[in-house]
C-alpha cells in the first residue's frame, strides 16, 4: 500500500545554486594549479637547458593564449585562495580555554601572512 | 463591502503533492494564502490544511525551531518552516517541497529510515568502559572540557544538513552531516570512552572521507552545529591516528587527551 516515491540523484546538482556552482569552480581550479605547475616545471628544465632555451621559452610563455591561460588561472588560484581561506576556522578551529578564536580573527591572519609572503617574495625577484 | 477582503494582500504557494494511492510521481499544485507579515511558511500551511484543502500532509511539531520537524524545501532551500517568514519570499510564489535526498512518503513527508539508523549505528551517547556505580557521583566536566564539544550537541536532527549534501544526494551510503557531527560530539566529550567504538564507522570511506567539504551543511543548519567543521576536525583526527598507528603499530594506541 504505502509506495513512497524514490529519492533522486542527480548529475547537475552543482548547476542549481550558487554554493554548489562556486563549489566545483574551486574544485575546478586544481586543474588550472596542475597545469601552471607543468609551466613552471618546464620553464626550471629550459634554464637547466641553458640561457638560449630558457629565452625561447620565454618568448612561447608570451603567446596570447598562454597569456590567457596565466590570467585564467591566476583567477582561479584566487577563487581558491579566498575560499580556503574561509574555510580555515572550520577545518582548524582553536580554542582558549573555553573561547572560540573568532574566525575574522582566523580569517584575517590569512590574509596578512599571504600579505607578508608576497613582500618577501616580491623583495626576492625586484629590489 | 467585502474591500477588507479584496484588497487582502495574498500571496501564492506552489506545494508539492504526492498521494502514492493514486499519483505516479510528485505534482506541484498552487494555493494562495493570506499574507501576513508575521506568517512562517509553516503558518501558511497550517492555514491551507484548516481551510482549503484538509487531505494536505506535513510534519510540524513545537513551531519554535527546536523540535526539528518541519524541515522543507522553500524555494529550493532547505529551510524550518517555521523559522521561514514569508514576507522574505515576497511577492512570491513560495516553492514548497519535501527535504531533497529523500524518499517521500505522501505530500511533504518524508522517510527518515535512513537517518535514523544511522545516527543509532555511531552511538550517540556517552560510553564508559566501566559504568561507574551511581553512589559515587556523576562525571564531572570542567565549562572548558564542555565548551570543546557544547556546539555539536545544539544539533535538532532535522535533516536539513543532508538536504543541503551533494555527497549525500548520490551516494546514500554516506553518513552524512549531522551523524558525524554527533559522532564528534561524543568523542570530544571528556565523559566519554567510545571513541574507539565509533571509529570503525567513522573512519570508513563511507563516514567522513565522502565528504569534499562542500560546506552547505554547515549554512542551512537552523542551530550552528556546523558539521562540515566536525568532519574536517574529524579528519584531521583520523590522518593523525593512522600515522600513529602506522609508525607505531605496538604503541600509541589510546589517542585521548
Amino acid at each position: 500500500m504505502a509506495r513512497p516515491y524514490p529519492r533522486t540523484t542527480s548529475n547537475t546538482w552543482w548547476l542549481k545554486r550558487w554554493p554548489y556552482r562556486i563549489f566545483i569552480l574551486r574544485e575546478l581550479s586544481a586543474v588550472f594549479l596542475a597545469a601552471y605547475v607543468v609551466l613552471l616545471l618546464v620553464l626550471v628544465s629550459k634554464v637547466h637547458d641553458g640561457a638560449k632555451a630558457f629565452e625561447d621559452y620565454l618568448d612561447v610563455l608570451q603567446s596570447p593564449l598562454l597569456i590567457a591561460f596565466h590570467v585564467v588561472a591566476l583567477l582561479f588560484m584566487l577563487l581558491h585562495t579566498v575560499t580556503f581561506f574561509q574555510a580555515m576556522p572550520k577545518g582548524l578551529p582553536m580554542r582558549r580555554g573555553e573561547e572560540l578564536m573568532p574566525p575574522a580573527l582566523m580569517i584575517g591572519g590569512n590574509y596578512v601572512a599571504w600579505l607578508m609572503v608576497t613582500v618577501v617574495v616580491a623583495a626576492i625577484f625586484l629590489v | 463591502m467585502s474591500d477588507a477582503t479584496t484588497t487582502e494582500e495574498r500571496i501564492t504557494l506552489e506545494v508539492t503533492r504526492y498521494r502514492p494511492e493514486q499519483d505516479e510521481r510528485p505534482t506541484s499544485q498552487r494555493y494562495e494564502v493570506p499574507f501576513h507579515k508575521d506568517w512562517v511558511v509553516l503558518d501558511a500551511l497550517n492555514y491551507l490544511k484548516d481551510h482549503v484543502d484538509g487531505t494536505l500532509s506535513y510534519r510540524w511539531s513545537c513551531r519554535m525551531g527546536i523540535c526539528g520537524s518541519c524541515g522543507m524545501m522553500v524555494n529550493g532551500v532547505p529551510k524550518l518552516t517555521c523559522a521561514a517568514f514569508l514576507r522574505d519570499y515576497r511577492p512570491g510564489p513560495v516553492r514548497v517541497e519535501p527535504l531533497a535526498n529523500f524518499p517521500v512518503e505522501r505530500d511533504l513527508v518524508i522517510v527518515l529510515d535512513d537517518f535514523m539508523e544511522k545516527l543509532q549505528a555511531v552511538k550517540p551517547w556517552i560510553i564508559r568502559d566501566e559504568e561507574r556505580p551511581l553512589s559515587e557521583g556523576e562525571y564531572r566536566q570542567t565549562p572548558e572540557q564542555r565548551a570543546a564539544y557544547e556546539q555539536y550537541s545544539m544539533c535538532i536532527n532535522c535533516m536539513l544538513c543532508y538536504a543541503a549534501c551533494p555527497v549525500y544526494q548520490n551516494k546514500e551510503e554516506f553518513l552524512g552531516p549531522a551523524v558525524l557531527a554527533l559522532a564528534q560530539r561524543y568523542n570530544l566529550d571528556s565523559r566519554d570512552q567510545g571513541r574507539q567504538q565509533r571509529q570503525e564507522l567513522v573512519w570508513a570511506e563511507e563516514g567522513i572521507w565522502d565528504c569534499t567539504f562542500v560546506g552547505e551543511c554547515s549554512v542551512v543548519c537552523p542551530k550552528h552545529v556546523d558539521p562540515a567543521g566536525a568532519i574536517q576536525q574529524a579528519k584531521v583526527q583520523s590522518m593523525i591516528g593512522w600515522y600513529r598507528s602506522f609508525l607505531m603499530p605496538f604503541g600509541g594506541k589510546s589517542e585521548r587527551e
